[in-house]
């Protein structure tokens, strides 16, 4: 069992640091450490056994164990493996060493274990307010168990200023965002320029930050999560509710009957379907190409209707429960699908041949805004970043789930690694979901849709789930709890990892290349920052002051 | 000496008021044919008119750095325009025949793209100032391939007289017109850029720049702006027609005129077909293929200088 | 060739005719499918709480004006369309329509009350056969939330065990 092999590799370097191991299953390891030794055990998995760097995880357990759990996700590609690191920490001392010197992709994940927890990585070179505003009170930390959910605490000042770093010698500041018309979700590069050449960049982000993880975590229920799952992204809604519901079914040691697998399936890759097609038109019109824009779109629209007709909306399909799925495939349905994606396929064909030969979109593509497979390695980058730089990575064939273990299909590769290899990884990508769908429509048995739970759930159970979003990997962390919801619910979207690239493709490229570079990762900040805001208005007509509406939805800490 | 002063005055006006009345037009027709190359249904055709006056009635924010110069920029562009627009025959001869000559029109087709720069300037905010910059780095690459044409026009027609010059006179060489032809040539694949479309709106780039120079630009003043970049699509195919497709403007009055306006909507049509399917260039290709062309017109100024 | 590509795209383009669609002059019908506004009907409800306890927003409230007297209110603002209060209702008193056109500009437009006369047992209501254990999970027994101010009270103490509710500092009246 390569879990097993993997597990004595590690024990023989630092057999005295384990403390304990657990195989829920043969593609899952969890590995508890000792503290101090957490740093060289993750450079050792990182660079020695060569796994991908997956996330961070940051989690208050003192009300269960009284401790602090701090968890570094790991990914084995080639072993189907997926393995977390976790290491308890005392409650009166959250500190741990940091990682990021030797696993650079881990920057954000510790800033934000830093900022929502409060778990200090000692060692971090660039300890700045990441998810939190710089006028959030330095002791109150979000996601402990003793914070509320609604509450604003004291000593919050909503109108002060981010900071900024200065920019380097001879550079002139352009900001971009967060309102800008290339970008759908607000977010602030400050780019530092020299002419028309960018030199670097900073980044604050997470103006559009929810809180999703403390509602779940607080008020709602297993069930609910879904709903609110799928409303983490604009695009990929189906990928989160779907990772969820996995993650909580792998910690629960659930399976899901094999027509909601299937089902699942479908569903993913029509997502797929129509998230490669936006993209594709949002990337020719920051180009200034709006006729292809416009064609992607209207080439896209059936694929909605069709999801309207399965699920009865055209995003937001309220598809997964624990255990199975809500809607179901007729013969009719199935029929539909067919000739949809027959004319999809048929329409999108000479489109690719057309753009394929395009010189003016190339030039405009070419070696812009390149990712090199070091960057992809250090910084973490996946899903089609990574595969047009060259590395073979996809989570549907390296770490199974839903029916993709019983279809065929390739993996698109490119070489070059910049945003022309991208444009040609999404759409040949587009034929590889038709061919998925189809054999799913051929293969599907028939069966019950869901799976009869007879018990509660098992608490403190730690569930992992790895998915391949259009944009990448989609990771969720779920430890279940009581009360019918779970204890800490983690979501890495894949544009957590993949924005933490762009500063070094943009870097050396003229300015006007940086929206497509941008563009090119397909970002969905959104999924990155997971958050929404609700405000509620009396019936009079009136001009609420920003003071007013925060006052609405929030109550001060006593 | 009355005569031809009423003469001149009816015309100017006749062309001004033709300009302002039909540029919302054709801009519409541009829209028009772009929607249907995008499968759309596209706005009616009235709609930039609709679109203007919506923004004349609009609150007049000054915002921006000098507010002052903001007017004046304002203003010029679109008086500029204008006045160009006296100075090319559209369907009769040149209005202001005796006022000025070629190197007015070379002057003043300068000042309308100095008056962006102004804007850009006057509105003080980063993504002006890299709009203009870009503006800027356009002009002085493409002005030159205009100045050349015009140039050799005079050349050709031993004259630098507006009534002389645009009259085909690029094609006035002897024998095989070659210096006309290559010129021909040239203007067509730079037409798009004295225009301001797709795939040369570098400097005006909405998604990469926010609007750059009329980023601080709203209402009224706006209106003016959007006007001139409407009229400036008339007044080059007006020069365009007069220098490269000069027939039939000798022809008596309505006929001639319309016939003008025929071959204005034809060059229209050609820079929607071309914008509708094309990707945005970017400032540094853009100026290579300039510069590229400017090499190529160069060799046209110097087979007109022998004759030809 | 770029220009012929460019060529090709076109014809593509033109191949394709018009595609806008004359809403909303003359708009498509919906799929049966489609999960719009939904509908209370009171004559079928029986005042189960099925429908609050699985709502994931949170816009159903329910409050017991006394031992027969129920008041279930939808209040429509945050719903997200879901359709899980349809799936779980015992008698089918909800549908979900097809209306999507639902902007307003009064917020209460959307509300839907129902008084109910419930005739048995007000501890557990009619307890119906919840899908799953994850389901029963729910809320229990008495309920009182918060119609004024239209928000959840996390009441009732048959759901939330005391370390719980100390720790979330419910307010209890």
């Amino acid at each position: 069992m390569i879990a097993h092999e993997r597990l004595e590799q590690l024990r023989q370097k630092f057999g005295a640091a384990i403390q304990h191991t657990d195989f829920p299953a043969d593609n899952r390891l969890f590995v508890h450490v000792e503290p101090a030794a957490v740093k060289n055990i993750c450079q050792y998995i990182f660079r020695d056994m060569d796994a991908r760097y997956v996330i961070s995880i940051g989690a208050d357990d003192r009300p269960y164990s009284g401790k602090f759990l701090v968890a570094h996700n790991f990914a084995f590609d080639h072993d189907h493996l997926l393995c977390s690191v976790l290491v308890e920490l005392p409650a009166d001392n959250p500190s741990i060493e940091s990682i990021s010197e030797v696993v650079p992709a881990a920057s954000w994940a510790e800033r934000e274990m830093r900022d929502l927890v409060g778990i200090k990585p000692v060692g971090h070179k660039y300890l700045k307010r990441l998810v939190l505003p710089d006028g959030w009170p330095e002791d109150v930390h979000p996601l402990r168990k003793d914070s509320r959910w609604d509450e604003v605490p004291t000593g919050f000042s909503d109108d002060r200023e981010l900071t900024f770093d200065d920019p380097p010698e001879g550079c002139m500041v352009v900001p971009f965002g967060p309102f800008h018309p290339t970008l759908d979700e607000p977010a602030h590069f400050r780019l530092y320029v020299e002419g028309e050449m960018v030199r670097g960049c900073e980044y604050r982000g997470f103006m559009a930050h929810r809180g999703i993880e403390k509602l779940a975590e607080s008020v709602m229920s297993y069930n609910d999560i879904p709903m609110l799952a799928e409303r983490i992204c604009g695009i990929c809604g189906c990928v989160h509710s779907v990772a969820y519901t996995q993650a909580v079914e792998s910690a629960a040691a659930l399976t899901p009957p094999p027509r909601a697998e299937y089902i699942r399936t479908i569903m993913l890759e029509i997502e797929r379907l129509h998230s490669h097609l936006l993209w594709t038109g949002l990337a020719c019109h920051i180009l200034g190409f709006d006729t292809l824009f416009m064609q992607s779109f209207r080439i896209r629209e059936p694929i909605m209707w069709i999801a309207e007709k399965i699920t009865g909306n055209r995003k937001t399909y309220a598809l997964c429960q624990i255990g199975g799925v809500r809607w179901d495939f007729t013969p009719e349905l199935k029929i539909e699908l067919r000739q949809t994606l027959d004319k999809l396929e048929a329409e999108w064909r000479p489109i690719v041949a057309a753009v394929s030969g395009d010189k003016n979109i190339q030039k405009r593509t070419r070696g812009v805004g390149v990712a090199d497979k070091k960057l992809v390695k250090n910084a973490g980058l996946v899903g089609p970043v990574a595969r047009a730089a060259g590395v073979d990575m996809d989570c549907r064939r390296d770490h199974p789930y839903a029916a993709y273990d019983r279809v065929e299909f390739n993996v698109i590769t490119q070489n070059d690694g910049d945003v022309w290899s991208r444009v040609l990884v999404r759409v040949q990508e587009v034929f590889e979901s038709i061919r998925i769908i189809r054999q799913c429509l051929d293969k599907m048995p028939d069966g019950p849709l869901q799976l009869e739970i007879k018990d509660e759930l098992p608490i403190g159970r730690i569930g992992l789930s790895s998915i391949e979003a259009p944009r990448g990997e989609s990771h969720h962390f779920v430890i279940t709890g009581e009360n019918n919801r779970p204890r800490r619910w983690r979501v890495r979207a894949p544009t957590y990892q993949n924005l933490q690239g762009v500063p070094m493709m943009i870097k050396d490229q003229q300015i006007a290349d940086m929206t497509i570079s941008l563009g090119s990762i397909d970002p969905c900040f959104s999924c990155t920052d997971r958050m929404e805001t609700i405000d509620l208005r009396s019936g009079a007509i009136r001009v609420w002051s920003q003071q007013e509406l925060l006052k609405l939805t929030q109550r001060q800490k006593a | 000496m009355n005569r031809a002063m009423t003469w001149t005055i009816l015309g100017s006006l006749l062309n001004v008021a033709a300009v302002l009345l039909l540029a919302p037009l054709f801009q519409g027709v541009l829209r028009k044919i772009t929607a249907r190359i995008q499968s759309r249904q596209g706005p009616p055709v009235w709609q930039p008119y609709f679109d203007l006056l919506k923004l004349l009635g609009k609150e007049d924010i000054e915002s921006g750095e000098t507010p002052t110069m903001q007017r004046f920029a304002a203003y010029l562009s679109l008086a500029t325009v204008l006045a160009i627009a006296c100075l090319v025959p559209m369907g009769f001869a040149v209005p202001l025949n005796g006022m000025g000559d070629v190197v007015l029109l070379i002057y003043l087709l300068t000042l309308s793209g100095i008056c962006t720069l102004l804007a850009g300037i006057a509105a003080g905010s980063t993504y002006s100032l890299l709009g203009i910059s870009r503006e800027m780095m356009s002009m002085i690459s493409l002005e030159p391939l205009l100045v050349v044409t015009l140039v050799t026009g005079a050349l050709h027609a031993h004259s630098l007289r507006l009534e002389s010059v645009l009259n085909g006179s690029p094609y006035a060489g002897s024998g095989v017109p070659w210096s006309g032809l290559i010129l021909l040539a040239v203007m067509l694949l730079a037409f798009q850029a004295f225009v301001q479309r797709v795939p040369f709106d570098i400097s005006e780039a909405e998604t990469e720049l926010m609007e750059g120079p009329l980023v601080e630009y709203s209402g009224p003043k706006l209106a003016l702006f959007k006007y001139s970049h409407m009229v400036k699509l008339i007044i080059h195919s007006a020069l365009f027609a007069a220098l490269f497709t000069p027939w039939g403007s000798h022809l008596v009055f309505p006929i001639g005129w319309l016939l003008f306006w025929i071959k204005v909507f034809g060059l229209v049509v050609l820079v929607t077909l071309v914008a509708a399917t094309h990707a945005r260039y970017r400032i540094d290709q853009a100026i290579r293929y300039f510069a590229g062309l400017l090499v190529v017109a160069s060799a046209g100024l110097v087979l007109a200088s022998y004759g030809y | 060739m770029s220009v012929l590509s460019k060529l090709e795209e076109t014809l593509a383009c033109l191949k394709a005719g018009r595609v806008t669609l004359p809403y909303p002059a003359n708009p498509d019908p919906v799929p049966a499918k489609f999960r719009g506004r939904p509908i209370f009907d009171a004559a079928k409800c029986i005042g189960c709480g099925g429908c609050a306890n699985n709502c994931p927003a949170r816009e159903i409230l329910v409050f017991d004006v006394c031992q027969e007297v129920r008041i279930l209110k939808y209040l429509g603002r945050r719903c997200t369309y879901c359709g899980r209060c349809a799936e779980v209702c015992p008698e089918k008193a909800i549908t979900m329509s097809h209306e999507f056109e639902n902007g307003t500009n009064t917020i209460g437009d959307l509300g839907q009350q129902l008084d109910l006369f419930m005739s048995t047992c007000q501890r557990c209501g009619r307890c119906f056969k919840p899908a799953s254990v994850l389901e029963e999970l729910k809320m229990k027994g008495y309920r009182s939330d918060d119609l004024k101010d239209e928000r959840w009270i996390y009441h009732s103490k048959a759901y939330l065990d005391d370390a719980v509710a100390d720790d979330i500092k419910i307010e209890m009246e």
